[in-house]
């Protein structure tokens, strides 16, 4: 079980979070649902290591794990796909698919993972992850990258931002597949319509936790005082 | 290819130090047209139909003269090993280089000094294509310690040519290097020019690529990527000249800098046409912090995410 426990963290005397406290159970999918700003993805960058909060604790399997850095935290099995997956000169997709996960991957792996992400093996194995690669096709390898690394915890970071039409199916198979693995998936979104496939969700706004929940019941609830929020902006 | 009897084991010790550091030996191979060059002396020699090569030993090195014919297209690419086995001494290399209309060719060329501890090795390239011609040229350098180079490669690319020119220092210290890469290009020819080194310890990199863009349509890029660590000292100027109707060219400089390394790059774009179009992008600092948390979050340590980028930017 991964949890955040009194997570509050700060940027230069600006608070971001407030009293974070939030429960992953495993094998169970989660979105943690709100507006631009709310400090979605820096929870998540809290949880993966790479934000130390300013106060509180993240824990897991009851282990204070606060002090540990990415690496430590990738061994520990939590990963992430970040909401702008980097690019890498002179590092192929397949170099790329193939770190850190097990020690052999045959082909017929890397071939599987990039058809499952919409992605040509034929095309794309051998391609560099450079400037001629677009955003969405790094998220896509970003995303086969997860599949073979089998992580026990998994943060998706905006998962569909960048990508075309067919994002929602692909997020949707992704979440089943991971499912079966009893991968626990942490979904960062302000998408309605893609938090609602997941089990659970945390509604945050402001740096503060609004709402958790079913996730149908709290993007319900999303719904309506966002959007309320948003017309007396207007 | 024709070896000097009495060079027999010089040859020897170039072909075993090919073997360590796992280049390609069959460049030896009697297909390949190949000058081979030890200290101030020519030890093999080889052409093939359409290249004509030949040398003369003068003081302190060798200057090489290699004509390529119109119209070829060779299989293999042309070998030019300039070695020098010794510790200390002066090694100058001058090449001269004409490649006919219609030809494509590739030169391989390594410059091979593993043992040297106080060495100057001055190299003066001059390539000028035809028309209608393909040419890459890739040098690769290995050296010991105590190296201090100067290497000047001056190119004229002719209509409708393209010429490729790629330098690579990044597997060894660079000690003192002083490179200068310059290309002419007429009318709708293109060059690209694409320097890689790595600086490390008290190393001293001054590095110059220019593109004079005078033909209409013609294209070029300029790619520079320096890594520099300690107390290595990097200078990079890439001028590009925007002078035919309708030229554009692209220059990239990155520059990546660890330790106390002091490291600049100058850009310089000139426009004497309103049809031009020249472009520059450069980047100088420590790596990619969104790369190196990627990284980590798939188990890598910084230090191994650090080394993977480098070597993926020098294309190791």
């Amino acid at each position: 079980m991964l949890c955040l426990r009194n997570v509050e963290y700060s940027q230069e005397s600006r608070k971001i979070l407030h009293l974070i406290n939030m429960v992953f159970r495993e094998g169970i999918t989660y979105s943690i649902l709100g507006p631009n700003g709310a400090g979605k993805s820096t929870i998540a960058r809290i949880l993966m290591g790479e934000l130390r909060p300013t106060s509180g604790e993240v824990l897991l399997d009851g282990k204070n794990i606060t002090g540990l850095n990415v690496t430590e935290r990738a061994k520990l099995g939590i990963s992430m796909a970040w909401q702008e997956p980097a690019r890498y000169e002179g590092i192929t997709v397949r170099d790329y698919l193939t770190l850190g996960g097990k020690l052999s991957i045959d082909e017929d792996e890397i071939k599987e993972v990039l058809e499952f992400v919409g992605l040509s093996y034929e095309l794309y194995a051998g391609r560099m992850i450079d400037k001629n690669l677009s955003g969405g096709e790094r998220k896509r390898i970003e995303l086969a990258s997860l599949l073979l690394l089998r992580p026990r915890y998994v943060i998706l970071d905006e998962p569909d931002s960048g990508l075309d039409i067919t994002a929602g199916e692909l997020i949707e198979a992704l979440l089943k597949r991971f499912r079966r693995t009893g991968t626990t998936v942490i979904l960062i979104t302000h998408h309605e319509e893609i938090a609602v496939k997941t089990d659970f969700a945390y509604f945050v706004c402001a740096g503060r936790i609004v709402r958790k929940g079913f996730s149908r019941e709290v993007v319900d609830y999303y719904r309506k005082t966002c959007r309320r929020c948003l017309f007396a902006e207007g | 290819m024709v070896i000097k009897i009495d060079h027999v084991k010089e040859y020897e010790a170039l072909v075993k130090v090919y073997q360590e550091e796992g280049l390609d030996i069959s460049l030896f191979g009697n297909r390949i047209a190949a000058i081979i060059i030890s200290g101030d002396r020519i030890i093999g020699l080889n052409n093939v139909p359409g290249v004509e090569m030949r040398g003369e030993e003068i003081e302190n090195g060798v200057r090489a003269k290699v004509i390529i014919k119109d119209n070829v297209e060779l299989p293999f690419p042309i070998h030019l090993c300039t070695g020098y086995l010794k510790r200390e001494g002066y090694q100058r290399v001058i090449f001269d280089i004409t490649v006919g209309r219609n030809s494509k060719v590739k030169f391989t060329s390594h410059c091979i000094f593993p043992y040297a501890k106080d060495f100057r090795h001055d190299a003066l390239t001059k390539i000028e294509i035809g028309r209608d011609s393909t040419v890459v040229y890739d040098d690769e350098h290995i050296h010991g310690e105590g190296v201090r180079m100067v290497g000047k490669t001056e190119v004229d690319v002719g209509k409708n040519s393209r010429y490729t020119g790629r330098f690579s220092l990044v597997k060894y210290r660079v000690g003192k290097l002083k490179l200068e890469m310059s290309a002419r290009l007429d009318d709708n020819a293109v060059a690209e020019l694409i320097s890689k080194v790595k600086a490390a310890k008290d190393d001293f990199v001054e590095m110059r690529e220019v593109i004079c863009l005078e033909g209409a349509h013609s294209r070029g890029t300029l790619k520079s990527t320096v890594i520099a660590f300690d107390n290595s000292k990097v200078n990079v100027v890439n001028e590009a000249y925007g002078l035919g109707d309708y030229a554009r060219a692209h220059v990239e400089c990155h520059e990546i800098v660890k330790g106390n390394a002091d490291v600049q790059t100058v850009p310089l774009l000139r426009v004497q046409n309103d049809k031009a179009e020249l472009t520059h992008e450069a980047s100088i600092g420590r790596i990619n912090e969104a790369q190196l948390v990627q990284l980590m979050a798939k188990g890598l340590t910084e230090e191994e995410a650090t080394e993977l980028i480098i070597k993926g930017l020098l294309g190791e």
